[in-house]
C-alpha cells in the first residue's frame, strides 16, 4: 500500500517563484485566447462546427494521451529526486522528453496534412484560431523541452539531490502548465461543438 | 480533491490513470450530437482533468490555500467564460 506524508498546507509554490510569475502570465494569455475563440464561435457557430469536423480528432486525442503521460513522468521525476534518486529522476525526465518529441512529430504530421488540404491562417476564422492556438502551444512545447533537456542533463550529472531539487520542480512546473493548457485546448478546439 | 491515504497507487499514478480515462471519454463525446449537454459534459471533464494536473502533477495540493484558490479560480473562470459564450451563441 502506498501512503504519503500528511499535507503541509504552509508550503510555498514548487520550484523557483519566478517561473510561477511566468506560468500565471502564460495562463492568462491562453485564457484570453480561449475566450476569444469561444466568443468568435458564438458569432459564427455554423462555420466553426463545419470547419471543426475537418480536423482529425484522433491526432488531438493521441497528443493529449502523450502529453498527459509526459507530465506524469515529470511528476515521477520530481518524486525521485526528492527521494535522492538522481539517475531515476534523469530516466523519468528522459522519458518525458521522448514523449514531448512524439507530441511535436504528431503535431507536425497534422500540420502537414492541414497545409496539404490548403488550410491556412486566412482560410477562415476557425482555422485562424485553430492554427494560431495550436502553433502557439507548439512553441511552448518546444520551450518546455529545452528546459527539460537542461534539467535532465543536470539530473544525470548529479547536480540535484534530495536537498537541492528546485531546478527539477521549476522545469517540471512549466511542463505541467504546457500540459494543462493543452487539456483545455483539446476540449475547446477539437471536441466541443 | 483528495485521494484516500491508503489508496494502493501513488496519488499521481492514480491521477494519471484517471486522466487517461477521462481523456478517452472526452474523445468519445466528440462523436456526440452538438448541444449544451455535450458542451457541459466536456467542460466538466476538462475542469476535473485540469484540477488533477494542478493538484497531483504540479503538486499544488501541498501549498498554501491561496495558490490552490488561484488555480481553481483560473480553471473555473476559463470554463465559465467558455460556457457563457456557448450558451449565448
Amino acid at each position: 500500500m502506498h501512503t504519503e506524508t500528511s499535507v503541509d498546507s504552509a508550503q510555498p509554490l514548487p520550484g523557483d517563484f519566478a517561473i510561477w510569475i511566468f506560468i500565471f502570465a502564460e495562463l492568462a494569455v491562453f485564457g484570453v485566447l480561449f475566450a476569444a475563440y469561444a466568443f468568435a464561435r458564438s458569432a459564427h457557430v455554423d462555420l466553426f462546427n463545419v470547419s471543426q469536423l475537418t480536423l482529425n480528432r484522433t491526432y488531438g486525442f493521441a497528443n493529449t494521451l502523450v502529453l498527459v503521460t509526459s507530465s506524469y513522468f515529470v511528476a515521477r521525476a520530481t518524486q525521485s529526486i526528492k527521494a535522492g534518486r538522481g539517475t531515476a529522476c534523469g530516466n523519468w525526465l528522459a522519458g518525458a522528453l521522448v514523449l514531448g518529441g512524439m507530441f511535436l512529430v504528431l503535431k507536425l504530421v497534422e500540420f502537414h496534412q492541414d497545409f496539404a488540404q490548403g488550410i491556412t491562417l486566412s482560410t477562415n476564422l476557425f482555422y485562424m484560431f485553430y492554427l494560431a492556438l495550436t502553433f502557439f502551444h507548439f512553441m511552448h512545447v518546444v520551450m518546455g523541452m529545452v528546459i527539460l533537456a537542461v534539467v535532465t542533463y543536470k539530473a544525470y550529472a548529479g547536480r540535484y539531490s534530495a536537498a537541492n531539487h528546485t531546478g527539477v520542480e521549476t522545469g517540471g512546473s512549466y511542463w505541467h502548465m504546457v500540459d494543462l493548457v493543452w487539456i483545455i485546448l483539446f476540449a475547446l478546439v477539437y471536441v466541443i461543438h | 480533491m483528495k485521494l484516500p491515504q491508503a489508496f494502493p497507487l501513488r496519488p499521481c499514478t492514480a491521477s494519471w490513470v484517471v486522466l487517461l480515462g477521462l481523456t478517452t471519454i472526452t474523445f468519445e463525446l466528440g462523436s456526440g450530437a452538438p448541444g449544451q449537454t455535450l458542451m457541459a459534459a466536456v467542460l466538466a471533464l476538462t475542469l476535473v482533468k485540469g484540477q488533477l494536473v494542478v493538484s497531483y502533477f504540479m503538486g499544488l495540493r501541498r501549498v498554501r490555500p491561496l495558490w490552490r484558490l488561484v488555480m481553481a479560480a483560473y480553471l473555473a473562470t476559463v470554463g465559465g467564460i467558455i460556457a457563457l459564450a456557448y450558451l449565448t451563441a
